[in-house]
């Protein structure tokens, strides 16, 4: 599939993510994006399947507790607390958790897809008129694993000196150094692109295959999904 | 009428000394040019200044004339001077802008207008000339560092430049992938500047050779020419270097690190090592040796307790410290003083006491990232070794640095194992002192005096 129907098929559903509160659609929905998220390479996809699932698992668990709804059975009563109040568990908010917590899933998922699976190059060539940003969020994509890698070369290089980096304020300390060590990539990514040429006028694109039917499916279906979650689900 | 011309080119980065100083030169269609010199000699302040970085991205104070294909830097940036003008830089990592090969290389014939219809056979011609033919469909995140430079060197000649630059660019890879990419650049169909630390393979392909030191130029001759006055004047940089001196084997001190037929795998993926022992003693210096991919890092890390063996034992007396590899890199702190400081809780008199050991005294109060690239690999040594730990674990330390901090490197882990520290360094350098070299990948461990 071309990456422009398919990065439009995957907003849909992100989008339609937001306008469904049907528990067994935002199911589906989270079950087929996993399916496709699975066939990325495996080195890759866990990390971003496994942050999306656990982040939806968290809203599941804790947003019932955060607050209370006041309608469907009351499932369990606990104390009162300062400033949050009382704390108790109903079905209503069970519900309300899960579809939220599934919206979060579809739209991680989404985002992990569009990651893992489209190939952001061909996004860049296709937008004719907006290049340079579509240039600019491929290249940002493409930041994460390069920021990932840096993180645990810093985090190595102090532990290495014998020093251990504890709790979350230990990690903050390495935050100002990966920002400053992507900054200098930025900069020598910039230098290199503007020695092969970026920003001359005049320039042209490699041609690409045209877009098959499957292309123009992918568009219609995301057309469809977006009016289906809007007026039905 | 010469490819590129220099004349009295001098040139400051913003609020620095001057990086070149009235440099005159001219360089030949097809000539190969070794460019040669001790980090921060100002190579690749020229090599910029021939592609128009230099003064157009960079800013600066800039005076003199660089005229290249017959465009003159002043007039025309960098944009203009692509393809005229190809580089290729350092780090591959840095200078990769897509997700695919094909797209990588494609990119700069997109941007320079070439015909659509061109754009694909050049694009594959390119990754062909260079053995990379294989690659085009892989995503470059996929890609070792030797395949990466490879593809990036494949980009620069697609675009059929007259003038190809390379800015150290075998710095990250190691002896088999240099070999292999330096014997492409041979192959190149145009004049080539090469700036390059394993200088012995620089001059086995070049047909003239510049030398610069402090901003300037001190030989500029024919290779012949240049081979004799580097013999007799810097012979550390004539072929490269050779061994140091043989010194008496020093009495065996007690062992520090024992690994004990270690397997690890990440996660879930292969094995990595697979019944790998090693034994350390105080005093000595350990080469670990072995092909890409053989587990020398992982082993490294293990042996400083960075990683814990998925199966086997590993025991260890006394406190380890461990240099990655590209530690400028990874540089933590706001000043030189405080990063030297985090390895001695806080100790700044210690921290000052290392700084000046390493002439980095000036560096005090700077940040780690104003310094040169030579001036962050010292610092990052400086805060491995001021703990003075008992087994000191280095990963590569010579990769990309020139012949003279290479020697400086070696005197210094002969003085650290002399002082009773064990040293397990990773290499590929076999020129690199060491008591004992153990290879990775097939059991054979070859004794050696330093």
């Amino acid at each position: 599939m071309s990456p422009g129907p398919a990065t439009a098929l995957l907003a849909a559903v992100a989008i339609a993510g937001f306008l469904v509160d049907r528990v067994w659609a935002l199911a589906a929905m989270t079950l087929v994006l996993v399916v496709v998220c699975v066939r990325a390479p495996v080195e890759r996809r866990f990390m971003y399947i496994g942050g999306a699932l656990f982040g939806a698992l968290g809203v599941i668990v804790i947003s019932p507790l955060t607050w209370s709804s006041g309608g469907g059975t009351l499932l369990w009563e606990g104390p009162t607390l300062p400033v949050i109040g009382p704390i108790d568990i109903s079905t209503d908010e069970i519900h309300i958790a899960v579809v939220n917590g599934l919206r979060l899933a579809v739209v991680a998922l989404a985002f992990s897809a569009y990651t893992l699976r489209v190939d952001h190059d061909r996004l860049v060539s296709a937008a004719g008129f907006a290049r340079r940003s579509a240039l600019a969020i491929a290249l940002a994509t493409r930041l994460v694993p390069t920021l990932e890698r840096d993180a645990a070369g810093l985090s190595e290089s102090v532990r290495g000196r014998g020093v251990e980096l504890h709790g979350a304020r230990g990690y903050a300390t390495l935050l100002s150094p990966l920002v400053a060590g992507s900054l200098e990539r930025a900069t020598g990514l910039a230098e290199a692109m503007e020695a092969r040429g970026f920003g001359r006028s005049g320039a042209t694109r490699a041609p690409r295959p045209p877009w098959a039917s499957m292309d123009y499916i992918a568009l219609g279906c995301a057309v469809v999904l977006v009016g289906v979650a809007a007026l039905w689900l | 009428m010469a490819l590129a011309s220099v004349t009295d080119l001098s040139f400051s980065y913003p609020g620095r000394i001057p990086a070149v100083r009235d440099l005159s030169l001219e360089i030949e269609a097809g000539q190969v040019v070794a460019l040669l010199g001790p980090s921060g000699s100002g190579k690749s302040t020229l090599l910029r200044a021939l592609a128009g970085l230099v003064p157009h991205f960079h800013g600066g104070t800039f005076s003199g004339r660089v005229v290249v294909g017959g465009l003159d830097t002043r007039t025309h940036g960098p944009a203009d001077l692509a393809g005229t003008v190809a580089s290729v830089f350092q780090d591959p990592e840095d200078q990769i802008v897509m997700t695919r090969v094909e797209n990588e290389v494609a990119f700069g014939l997109e941007n320079l207008g070439v015909p659509p219809a061109q754009i694909w056979p050049r694009t594959h011609a390119s990754l062909a000339e260079v053995g990379a033919a294989h690659l085009a469909e892989r995503r470059t995140v996929e890609l070792s560092g030797g395949e990466l430079q490879r593809v990036c060197l494949a980009s620069a000649l697609a675009l059929e430049p007259q003038l190809l630059l390379l800015d150290e660019p075998t710095s990250q890879l190691d002896t088999e992938g240099a070999d292999a990419f330096l014997v492409h650049v041979e192959q190149a169909r145009c004049a080539v500047v090469l700036s390059e630390q394993r200088v012995d393979r620089a001059l086995a392909i070049a047909d003239r050779v510049i030398m610069m030191e402090e901003g300037r130029i001190v030989l500029d001759a024919p290779i012949d020419d240049a081979r004799a006055w580097l013999t007799t004047r810097r012979p550390r940089y004539a072929g490269g270097l050779t061994a140091l001196d043989p010194r008496q084997q020093p009495p065996v001190g007690a062992p520090l690190v024992r690994l004990d037929e270690v397997g690890f795998s990440y996660g879930s993926g292969p094995d990595v090592l697979r019944g790998e022992s090693l034994l350390v003693h105080r005093g000595e210096i350990v080469a670990l040796e072995g092909p890409n991919g053989s587990g020398k890092t992982t082993l490294s890390k293990i042996a400083a307790g960075l990683l814990q063996p998925g199966s086997g034992t590993m025991n260890r007396e006394g406190r380890a410290t461990y240099l990655s590899q590209e530690p400028g890199r990874h540089l933590v702190r706001e000043t030189a003083l405080d990063e030297v400081a985090l390895g001695v809780n806080g100790d700044e008199a210690l921290a000052a006491a290392a700084l000046e050991r390493f002439g980095l005294s000036f560096a005090t109060c700077r940040h780690p990232r104003d310094l040169s690239s030579g001036e962050r690999e010292r610092l990052a040594i400086a805060s491995v070794s001021v703990s003075e730990p008992d087994l000191l674990v280095l990963d590569e330390p010579t990769r990309g640095i020139d012949p003279d901090r290479k020697a400086a490197l070696s005197e210094w882990l002969v003085e650290q194992a002399e002082s009773g520290r064990g040293v397990l360094v990773a290499t590929h350098d076999p020129l690199l002192p060491a008591h004992r070299r153990v290879r990775l990948g097939r059991p054979l461990e070859i004794p050696v005096a330093v």
